[in-house]
């Protein structure tokens, strides 16, 4: 069977999620490192996590609309928009994960 | 008593988000006529899972959880909170806009019946269990950890 054209909202809102897992370890790198962003959060919204959260909905629903305009479905394919997403979930969670590495201590857990 | 319930409503609505992404992958593999309804419900109830895990659960970390993040920073595993707590609580975002993702790709999609847009719908559903496997762990060592803490006291 010969494969349909790829939805719209598809493929933008799925570039949106690759871009927005990257970014969001991006920002996270960046207030951890940077005090001034850091206190920038927690004034914005009260805690740093819920600003944390509200940059990254909003940032996914805005680049979601925009890449969805921009007739992303002519040029991807479902196969394409899911390597995209899977490296997107991929790299920022290595950053992530890998930012808090070195508090990684676990001499407590041997012990016991 | 109640930021105990709050808690345990918030794994409970992770892992039974999970379950439900588990329940759908299996759908999306057998497609067919009969079972498009429940695929279009399933992906629904598994963003609303999400969704409803994330706001009771960041309620809980925003409002309570400084008392146990004290108890874990002082105790024998401080890790818990400096690694697990950290790293959950950032990757759970991800999990977010993977559940939020997840009906667009369906709902745009059906009747998947070309194998390429089945893909992408698994593909989303496999990366939202692996994920909520990982939260799950994590908030398991968290648990554990405030009991180290609380143990060395």
């Amino acid at each position: 069977m010969e494969n349909s054209p790829m939805d719209k909202y598809t493929a933008g809102f799925g570039m949106a999620l690759a871009v927005t897992s990257v970014l969001n370890a991006i920002i996270l790198v960046i207030k951890e490192e940077n005090d001034a962003v850091m206190k920038a959060l927690k004034a914005a919204l009260g805690h740093h996590w819920t600003t944390h959260g509200v940059i990254v909905i909003v940032v996914f629903f805005v680049l979601g609309f925009i890449f969805s305009s921009m007739k992303l479905e002519t040029k991807f394919d479902s196969h394409r928009i899911l390597k995209y997403i899977i490296w997107g979930v991929i790299i920022g969670g290595a950053i992530t994960a890998g930012f808090f590495l070195p508090n990684l201590n676990l001499a407590g857990a041997i012990k016991y | 008593m109640f930021v105990q319930g709050v808690m345990m409503l918030h794994v409970a609505l992770g892992v039974i988000g999970i379950m439900f992404a588990v329940a759908l992958f299996v759908d999306v593999l057998n497609v067919n006529e009969g079972n498009i309804e429940r695929i279009k419900k399933l992906s629904l109830a598994v963003a609303v899972l999400i969704v409803l895990a994330y706001i009771i659960g960041g309620y809980w970390y925003v409002v309570y959880y400084g008392h146990d993040r004290d108890i874990i920073k002082a105790g024998q595993w401080p890790w818990a909170h400096n690694y697990f707590m950290e790293v959950k609580e950032h990757l759970f975002f991800i999990m977010l806009l993977l559940g939020i993702y997840l009906p667009i790709a369906v709902y745009r999609n059906v009747p998947l019946m070309e194998k390429e847009k089945r893909c992408l719908v698994l593909g989303i559903c496999m990366l939202i269990v692996v994920l909520g496997f990982f939260m799950e762990g994590a908030g398991g060592i968290i648990g554990k950890g405030v009991t180290m803490g609380l143990i060395g006291r």
